[in-house]
């Protein structure tokens, strides 16, 4: 029970990783209707601004802040230079500028700072070997407590933004259908903006807790982190947020029970692959995902 | 600018030129390049290859992949494991391998029978990223030697081929690749052009640009979609057995095994110009010229690359490519071949026939193929 309990907390924690840059998928797909393939590179250069910040300025909490701040810049100013343009041409070209994105904030990372060796990141929370807390047994440490936390706050903040506010409403109006939201008098241009420049900032967000929970950032440091959170956003629902993170959570915690019970069939090698086989399988049976609508397409 | 009539005597002078061009330049760098320039052609030849295998699906049907790699991974794992395990002779693992990825591409193919986009984006994703941790998996070593992969693959002896005569040595060796990777590659050109250029090409096309629209005119989807992928796959595999022969190894982290390897296969093709049969032609042979070059110049610092990357002690290649795939998708969405016709129908314009003017029927579309160099 004891280790059952541990397995699920420590799914919990990094479920709610997952389920961050999950979040950022959403944002976008709701906005756009793409799959932005460089979420996970956005993430982890917002990152390293964040840790050349604190290396020379600041304490960490604000260098976070600031972090945020830059990685919805990013996200902002690729949308209005590099997506918005050749979203003109074709669904396609988006597709391949996220990819042409995705290599080349990865080289620029590695350029700037180099792959070997890798920054020291400091944690956002608590972190010492004795900062933990016993609940029925299970070791319960300040620092994934703080992540759960942020992911959860976070997501009731995005659920505010989505349905009590105006901006909100415009967002909902777009990701239904740019054409009468325009009509209406909604910018879609702004709102696409922001949903960019969201996703960055959670990104950003993400980034730095990846990072401070691993102890380094490396310009590798969201690879598989984006592969979980697409398998959290597919399992969720493209167009859900509060789908994308209960399937974030819920792949967290599916992932460690494997890996803990079947240390030699799954373990720690083949964690990623029982994401894998969950996008695989839920786009086999339900391409709409767990609280997804399904698309309906006009001919 | 000049204007030629279809199919007239000029036209076939500028077809034989460009056809005897072509001939030449293949013969030319093994005969008569240093071995390392003989090395990078073979290794262009087999991206070549890989790129072709995409651009049936991606360029011709319009379904994204970004798991071609895992196809790369399944015909170079094939050609390793039959030929170190099993004693087979490496010619006849290149089969062995397209057979395995056809089965496989066929498989991956099931979900995009109802999903397509970005959704089929991210299941090839899932291929893609699966392959290599598979091949690590602690289970299958006895297989794949997990992490270590498996090491001198190659010919026991260089095989003597007609025309090319006895080769020996490592200078041989290369040779031997270079050719060895030309004939899969003409192959392979072929088995595409003969696809792209039939009534199965015109389904594939009539997906791509609207799926309904050709269920409608009774193209069967679900049949289409699998082949075509099958057989993509297993082209893909012959590119993976190649550089298994040509290398020696087969490692889960080599360079076209993993993630970054689809994404180099993307790269050439749209760089070439999707839904083109030259454009994953240029596309490699552009990818394998700026590798090299940047290489050399971003770790000597020298020219304008080195004035601008100098800075990093990083090679500038894959960033640099990078920021011409976003910059070519500005100025050039349809790659670099249709650049190149743009600017040859500036010099050189090949009309059509007439219809009725001559004996042969000409066909309005051949206008768009008014490339010189192309050898029809």
């Amino acid at each position: 029970m004891e280790r059952f309990l541990q397995y699920v907390f420590d799914g919990l924690s990094s479920g709610a990783i997952y389920a961050l840059l999950a979040l950022g998928l959403v944002v976008i797909y709701r906005g756009t209707g793409h799959l932005n393939f460089a979420q996970g590179e956005m993430a982890m250069f917002s990152t390293y601004l964040v840790w050349e910040l604190q290396d020379r300025w600041m304490p960490l909490w604000l260098a976070t802040i600031f972090g945020v701040i830059l990685g919805f810049a990013l996200g902002a100013v690729i949308e209005v230079f590099l997506i918005r343009p050749v979203n003109r041409k074709s669904p396609a070209a988006v597709f391949v500028v996220s990819i042409g994105l995705f290599l080349g904030l990865n080289s620029l990372a590695a350029s700037i700072w180099g792959a070997v060796p890798a920054e020291v990141m400091p944690n956002l929370f608590p972190s010492a070997p004795d900062d933990f807390v016993r609940i029925l047994g299970a070791v319960w440490r300040w620092k994934s407590i703080g992540i759960l936390l942020v992911a959860l706050l976070l997501t009731a903040a995005l659920f505010t933004l989505f349905q009590k506010t105006r901006f909100g409403l415009a967002m909902r109006a777009v990701a239904s259908n740019p054409e009468s939201a325009k009509l209406v008098g909604v910018g879609v241009g702004t709102v696409l903006m922001a949903s960019w420049g969201l996703a960055g900032a959670m990104g950003a967000l993400s980034g730095t807790l990846v990072a401070g929970n691993n102890g380094e950032v490396v310009p590798g440091l969201m690879f598989s982190v984006f592969i979980y959170a697409s398998a959290a956003a597919t399992l969720g629902g493209f167009d859900s947020p509060g789908g994308a993170v209960i399937a974030g959570l819920s792949i967290g915690v599916v992932e460690n029970l494997a890996a803990g019970y079947q240390p030699d069939w799954i373990g720690q090698e083949l964690r990623l692959a029982v994401a894998l086989v969950i996008i695989f399988v839920v786009l086999l049976f339900k391409p709409s995902g767990l609280f997804g609508s399904a698309r309906v397409e006009r001919v | 600018m000049f204007k030629i009539r279809e199919n007239s005597a000029a036209h076939w002078v500028l077809r034989v030129v460009g056809l005897a061009l072509v001939i030449g330049f293949v013969v030319y760098i093994p005969t008569q390049s240093e071995t390392a320039r003989v090395g990078q052609f073979a290794d262009a030849y087999v991206l070549i290859i890989a790129g072709l295998a995409l651009n049936l699906v991606f360029g011709f049907t319009g379904q994204i992949s970004i798991g071609h790699s895992a196809f790369f991974g399944v015909g170079a794992y094939a050609t390793a494991i039959l030929v170190k395990d099993h004693g087979w002779s490496p010619g006849y693992t290149l089969y062995a391998g397209a057979a395995i990825a056809f089965v496989l591409g066929a498989l991956v193919a099931l979900p995009a029978l109802r999903i397509k986009g970005i959704y089929l984006a991210l299941v090839t994703l899932a291929v893609a990223v699966l392959f290599p941790t598979l091949v690590r998996w602690k289970k299958l070593e006895w297989l794949t030697d997990g992490s270590r992969g498996i090491d001198s693959v190659r010919y026991d002896e260089i095989p003597t081929w007609p025309l090319i005569g006895e080769l020996k040595g490592r200078e041989g060796r290369a040779v031997f690749a270079y050719w060895l990777a030309f004939v899969v590659l003409f192959v392979v050109y072929l088995v595409c052009r003969g696809i792209v250029k039939s009534r199965a090409g015109r389904a594939l096309v009539a997906i791509r640009d609207n799926e309904t629209a050709a269920a409608v005119m009774g193209v069967n989807l679900a049949a289409t979609k699998t082949i075509v992928f099958g057989i993509s796959a297993a082209l893909c595999a012959l590119a993976g057995s190649l550089s298994t022969l040509r290398s020696g190894v087969a490692t889960p982290d080599g360079q076209y095994v993993t993630l970054l390897g689809s994404i180099i296969f993307l790269l050439i093709v749209v760089v070439g110009g999707a839904g083109t049969l030259m454009g994953p032609i240029v596309g490699g042979l552009a990818y394998v010229w700026l590798d090299n070059t940047t290489r050399d110049a971003g770790a000597s610092g020298d020219g304008i690359i080195g004035w601008l990357f100098g800075w990093s002690d990083q090679s500038p290649a894959t960033l640099i490519l990078a920021i011409a795939l976003i910059v070519l998708m500005f100025v050039a969405p349809s790659g670099l071949v249709g650049l190149i016709r743009r600017l040859a129908r500036k010099v050189v314009l090949v009309v059509p026939t007439p219809i009725g003017a001559g004996a042969t029927t000409g066909s309005g579309v051949v206008t768009a193929e008014a490339v010189p160099s192309s050898p029809n």
